[in-house]
């Protein structure tokens, strides 16, 4: 009864931002980026990513209750570079690797094809 | 005089062995695995001289994809050096967030089957459908149904009141109506159509719609019964209900290495070789004539812990290789596994892309 609707997972409603920026007060660069209607699926990923930047000292990511679709993701990130910086960077190589992989696994599809027609 | 680790030839270079261990392995002991969580950060083995970076050539020169069986539904593939959390992105994604077509709007005109009408709905719509959706647009609640979001079907059964049996109607009951809908025949006099189809669905498609498996049972009718119906499909993905689901399921493991820390000979052998009942041990005959257990097929391990159940647990352990993962997906809908895959791939490229763009 009290359910929100299952398309409200993933549809962005009118009027807020998918991205929000906001920077700690009480800490150097640190900030915290709320991104609406994604789940573990993009944070646990993007978490992971920034942990491999050098210049990031604490990154996380949660979500803040189940039935509110949305995550919470922290970054703090030593004086060499900026939260949105570490961000930025974090996704941009995502890309990078699903593009390889995606590549990798077409090529590995058309090796597997030839060998299994020439087995015939 | 410079005294850098690297230069020092007599010095071990990397990590201790037990550390590597650590690094790239989940032990699973008999009551719970340990060292589960991955080390990315690259200053982790900072004071005993190793790098941990793992930056984009370091990925593109460990990474590997082997695909070991493809057939038309199934598929099952090794990923190493992906980080697990990638692998898990994947199966969600497959799991709810790949689009496939699917029963939605079920208008009925006749029903005295003994399923009642919701049922009768709620078991069309979980039944693929075999349409691309790569072809076809979703359909919002503004728009109107025309040929490029919907798909429209007919079931006309009815079983005759001499017959002496139930009558079992099958999913290949279902007629694709590639013109639109034809319920305003229904009624006569109606010209209003239910859906607005210009051009004939099938120079969208090319190849007849029909159901993915003709020999679901949809009802039974006894004599006297019938069902008239039809049915709207639409586009849709598996977050919002799971008949728009694309596999039966998608799944993965880590590679397992199962490794003696003791050899294990004679009666121990083949007491050890009986109990695995994946047959991962084997016999090895030694020249002495004693036998010795060998590991012959660890990738078949499916962590019962048999073999580490009592006074064997100091002898064997049982590993996980922790960026080595074994994918399988079973496919339920008109794609094939390797077309859902490249879906998935694209469809977390665009995740990532868009809550990167939207930042303002």
């Amino acid at each position: 009864m009290n359910a929100p609707d299952r398309y409200e997972r993933f549809v962005v409603p009118e009027g807020t931002k998918k991205v929000s920026y906001e920077r700690d007060t009480k800490i150097a660069n640190a900030a915290s980026f709320t991104v609406e209607r994604e789940d573990h699926t993009i944070g646990n990923i993007v978490r992971m990513q920034l942990h491999r930047d050098p210049n990031v000292l604490f990154a996380g990511y949660k979500l803040p209750h189940p039935l509110q679709y949305k995550i919470l993701v922290r970054i703090h990130t030593t004086g060499q570079s900026t939260p949105t910086q570490a961000y930025n960077l974090a996704i941009n190589d995502l890309d990078n690797e699903l593009q390889h992989l995606k590549k990798g696994f077409e090529d590995e599809l058309m090796r597997f094809q030839e060998r299994h027609n020439q087995g015939y | 005089m410079s005294w850098k680790s690297s230069e020092l030839d007599d010095l071990p270079k990397g990590l201790p062995e037990h550390l590597e261990i650590q690094r790239t392995r989940v032990i699973c002991k008999n009551d719970a695995p340990i060292h589960t969580e991955g080390i990315q950060y690259s200053g982790a083995y900072a004071s005993s001289g190793v790098d941990n970076t793992i930056s984009f050539e370091k990925f593109s020169k460990d990474f590997k994809i082997e695909v070991i069986r493809l057939t038309e539904d199934e598929m099952e593939f090794d990923m190493v050096g992906i980080d697990a959390s990638i692998a898990n992105a994947f199966r969600r994604i497959l799991i709810a967030e790949v689009p496939t077509m699917a029963i939605e709007k079920v208008f009925v005109v006749d029903n005295t089957s003994p399923i009642a009408d919701e049922s009768l709905a709620h078991r069309l719509g979980l039944i693929p459908i075999n349409a691309d959706p790569r072809l076809f647009e979703y359909l919002s609640e503004n728009d109107v149904p025309n040929e490029r979001n919907t798909i429209v079907y007919r079931m006309q059964v009815s079983c005759s009141k001499n017959s002496p049996q139930r009558l079992t109607v099958k999913s290949d009951k279902l007629e694709w109506l590639p013109e639109g809908s034809k319920l305003h025949e229904m009624v006569p006099g109606q010209q209003k159509t239910f859906t607005s189809f210009t051009n004939n669905q099938m120079e969208i498609t090319k190849t007849p719609l029909g159901v993915k498996h003709e020999d679901i049972t949809i009802a039974r009718l006894g004599p006297g019964q019938a069902i008239e119906l039809e049915a709207h499909a639409v586009k849709g993905i598996g977050k919002t209900h799971a008949k728009w689901s694309p596999v039966a399921t998608a799944w993965y493991r880590m590679l397992p290495e199962v490794i003696f820390r003791k050899e294990i000979k004679g009666e121990e052998a083949v007491e050890l070789v009986k109990k695995c009942p994946v047959k991962v041990f084997d016999i090895e005959d030694l020249a002495n004539g004693e036998k010795k257990a060998v590991v012959a097929r660890p990738r078949s391990c499916t962590l019962c812990r048999e073999c580490i159940r009592g006074n064997t647990e100091e002898e064997i352990e049982l590993r996980r290789v922790r960026d080595h993962f074994i994918f399988t997906i079973e496919s339920a809908s008109a794609l094939p596994p390797e077309a859902l895959f490249t879906e998935a791939v694209k469809i977390l490229e665009e995740k990532c892309d868009r809550v990167l763009s939207e930042l303002s």
